[in-house]
């Protein structure tokens, strides 16, 4: 019985998701719907070293908040059905503004592996990207990979199973807000941590969502008892 | 000169840096989650109406309203 994996593919518009979902899952892949919205959502299957991958490609996002039906998509998705790892695939070429989301990712304390994509792209711009440098600063495995030349693709897959293998280690990231913010952020978590939500989700990542006035959050505070 | 003025006149291809955001926290928040923050410079890539307003951001393109770009005040860079 082979075991499972789910990982969801994650990233800026245009970073190539697409392209390594095909890598990843050649042509088995079929293409379903999102019930009740317009977004399309990706799943396939493939094998690897004896685990059976289940892989779903989100829409392309800027960011997590709760603005437009693709990132709440996105974002329920991760939160609720919990995939085992989020491959954030990165545009190397644009770095500064794909990093926002990965950030994002590490806050909600989920499993993340950065594939740093468009490499040929970077290198042809003159980017030199130090990627172990990046690894160590987001706590987070990070490959880099041409996907439409389908460079990366074992590494990539490599790095999915030693993810999910180590499920419980989850180092997540911790954005410093300040001392007036980070003040009001433990006070919220120390109530939130007495709450079932603690159980699905980082308190602090709620805390920090709930400062934000993030309208999905607050309906799931207004439908909780605390204590 | 380097007074400020609302993106919406700023000709295409010009150059300019992003100064303030005057609208509400949301926009703010959405403009920000998109890359365009305080600081930031833009390059404009058209700006006649109708149509919207196109800026080169960060290495790639971001399409606007008129109405939000009034909103959004810069400087020539």
């Amino acid at each position: 019985m082979a075991k499972e994996i789910t990982i969801a593919l994650a990233g800026n518009p245009n970073s190539g998701k697409t392209t390594v979902f095909n890598n990843l899952t050649g042509a088995r892949q079929h293409v379903g719907n999102w019930p009740g919205v317009t977004v399309e959502k990706k799943e396939g299957n493939c094998s690897y070293k004896g685990y059976n991958i289940k892989v779903v490609d989100l829409p392309g996002v800027y960011s997590l908040t709760a603005y437009s039906p693709d990132e709440v998509i996105a974002r329920n998705f991760i939160l609720e059905e919990k995939p085992d790892v989020v491959v954030d695939i990165v545009d190397a070429s644009n770095l500064e503004r794909n990093l926002y989301l990965v950030i994002q990712f590490l806050e909600m304390g989920v499993r993340v592996i950065v594939a740093l994509n468009m490499m040929d792209e970077a290198d042809s711009r003159n980017y030199r990207i130090d990627v172990e440098g990046l690894s160590r600063l987001l706590r987070a495995p990070v490959v880099p990979m041409v996907a439409n030349h389908n460079r990366g693709t074992m590494e990539l897959f490599d790095e999915i199973v030693k993810v999910a293998e180590n499920k419980a280690q989850v180092k997540g990231l911790k954005v410093e807000y300040g001392r007036e913010v980070e003040e009001e952020i433990s006070k919220l978590e120390k109530l939130i941590s007495q709450s079932e939500l603690s159980q699905k989700y980082s308190p602090r990542w709620l805390a920090v969502k709930l400062l934000e006035g993030d309208e999905e959050i607050v309906k799931k505070f207004k439908e909780v008892k605390v204590g | 000169m380097n007074q400020l003025m609302p993106l919406a006149m700023v000709s295409p291809g010009e150059v300019v840096q992003v100064v303030d955001v005057r609208a509400g926290w949301g926009f703010q928040r959405r403009l920000a989650d998109m890359g365009l923050t305080p600081g930031v410079i833009i390059r404009v890539m058209n700006s006649q109406r109708p149509g919207p307003i196109i800026i080169d951001l960060r290495g790639s393109r971001l399409v606007l309203g008129h109405g939000m770009a009034q909103k959004i005040l810069v400087k020539e860079a």
